[in-house]
């Protein structure tokens, strides 16, 4: 049993056109439940797009993606994972409640039990008393919070996220890592998370996985053995510089090779 | 009590160095006038246009009733098809192109051709010619604009409502919809004033003489100066109360929005 599992998936985009990329080439992971796993590497390296694979977002051209235990694109349907961008892509026209309350609305819950959810989220991220504001009016940290409740909401077993705090100050980071951390404990959430930030990945991750450019592939896989529980006091615990030093030199190893590539993500 | 306080103050602020301006202009023009001794026929001085403005108030607001009724139809009709074309372009966006070139090519069309060939159309004294003159005009502004307003999404939102396996129904409600009311209160505000412009402009090409656009041009016809004036003053204070509408209607939709 698994919570993702990606078996040799290939994406090419326009496929036969003279303006091919081959984004991601035989790629396989397995994500086991309860795990955080993140996605490492420099950009266009297939990091978002492996995780619009397993969001079903992006169907692959090759291979195969099993999201619990069922096809991604059952997975999708029956809203089995939350997704969590870079912008926390609030509806400025709705209070945080009711952006909250958005994907039961979808799912066709009824009012009284979409309001008890909603305030039961907003207990988890910390915010009780901002259920009745607007987007506008919460800094970009609590907006991303609100983000993460929102896709926390429907209780999905699995939590995909694309750069989620990097619009954010370095100060802001590191409290939300530690307030990601805390919510996935509490809700026994699977993640994957796809960052730029070496230090970010090795403190929020059980694996790390380092890809390379095109076509991407997984290079390497750091396992973090900083154990459960992580405070501040875990950034300056030797195993975690370890594990920075060798997720750097995953990346450092493939960059030698791959000088001077475009930066297009996808 | 007094956040009214404050909203007058605010008010009175904000429309002081207008207030000023205006009785400064007014004054400088009767001034001119008086000294320069200057003909009716060449300019006539405020006082005179305001003494013709109280004397043929009933007239000058039964024109006014004419012409304002004509550019509301016309508002209306205009938005709820505009509304309606953008709901079909954006829905089918091969429609688009075959309509986009045609739209910009009707308004390229001089406005007087349309409504002459449109007064031919109907009989001498329908107004139904100009309501479609201002519908058309109207038309295109919120067309254009609310078109805009449900094809340009945040693509964080289309992607969050995919992973949500929300339908296009769906997001055309949740996200298409709120998106474009902006835009068409934006629209409304360039739409009415223009609403009324096209309301006296097609006046003056036929038709029944008794909207304000065919008063001034009769009045002026019979060099009565400080009446067609008058008229003038009453085509302002409409356009300005269509505006005021429109933008009582956009704070309305904001409250508690952005700003």
């Amino acid at each position: 049993m698994s919570a993702v599992s990606i078996r040799n998936a290939s994406k090419v985009f326009n496929l036969g056109k003279s303006n091919q990329v081959d984004a991601l080439r035989n790629v396989s992971l397995d994500v086991k439940p309860g795990e955080f796993v993140s996605l490492i590497g420099p950009s266009g390296c297939g990091k978002s797009t492996l995780l619009r694979l397993i969001a079903n977002l992006l169907e692959p051209t090759n291979g195969d993606v099993v999201v619990n235990d069922k096809p991604a694109a059952q997975a999708r349907l029956d809203q089995d994972y939350g997704m969590a961008f870079q912008q926390a892509g609030l509806f400025e026209w709705r209070t945080v409640r009711k952006n909250i309350e958005l994907p039961l609305e979808l799912k066709g819950w009824d009012k009284n039990a979409r309001a008890l959810r909603a305030n039961e989220m907003l207990q988890l991220v910390q915010l009780p008393e901002f259920g009745d504001h607007y987007p506008w009016q919460l800094s970009g940290g609590m907006q991303q919070r609100i983000a993460i409740a929102r896709a926390l909401a429907a209780h999905p077993p699995l939590l995909l996220m694309d750069e989620p705090f990097g619009a954010l100050d370095e100060m802001t980071r590191e409290y939300m890592q530690g307030e990601l951390l805390r919510i996935c404990a509490a809700t026994r959430t699977t993640v994957v998370f796809v960052t730029h930030s070496i230090p970010e990945a090795v403190y929020l991750s059980n694996r790390v996985v380092v890809m390379s450019p095109r076509p991407g592939r997984i290079t390497k896989v750091v396992d973090v053995s900083l154990g459960g529980e992580r405070n501040e006091d875990t950034r300056n615990r030797t195993v975690f510089f370890e594990a920075i030093t060798a997720v750097r030199e995953g990346l450092r190893g493939m960059h030698a090779a791959h000088v001077g590539l475009g930066n297009d993500d996808r | 009590m007094n956040r009214v306080g404050n909203l007058l103050r605010t008010t009175v602020g904000s429309a002081l160095p207008a207030i000023v301006f205006g009785t400064l202009f007014l004054g400088f023009w009767e001034w001119a006038v008086r000294f320069f001794e200057l003909k009716p026929y060449f300019l006539t001085a405020p006082s005179a246009i305001w003494e013709q403005f109280t004397s043929n108030f009933t007239l000058i607001r039964g024109a006014a009733t004419v012409s304002g009724t004509n550019a509301l139809i016309g508002l209306l009709a205009g938005t709820v098809l505009g509304v309606a074309m953008s709901f079909v372009l954006s829905r089918f966006g091969f429609l688009n192109q075959l309509i986009t070139p045609l739209a910009v090519a009707l308004n390229a069309v001089p406005i007087f051709v349309l409504v002459a060939v449109l007064n031919n159309m109907y009989s001498i004294t329908s107004e139904i010619p100009r309501r479609i003159m201002v519908a058309l005009v109207v038309y295109f502004i919120v067309l254009v604009n609310v078109a805009r307003g449900l094809t340009q999404v945040s693509p964080t939102h289309v992607e969050l409502m995919r992973s949500y396996a929300a339908s296009d129904v769906a997001i055309l409600r949740k996200v298409r919809i709120p998106n474009a009311i902006p835009f068409l209160f934006v629209s409304l505000k360039i739409a009415a004033p223009a609403a009324v412009i096209t309301a006296f402009v097609s006046e003056y090409f036929g038709g029944s003489q008794n909207g304000l656009g065919s008063r001034i041009s009769s009045n002026i016809a019979n060099s009565k100066n400080a009446a067609a004036w008058a008229y003038v003053l009453a085509a302002c204070l409409l356009g300005l109360l269509f505006y005021l509408f429109s933008v009582v209607m956009e704070s309305l939709n904001r409250k508690g929005e952005v700003k």
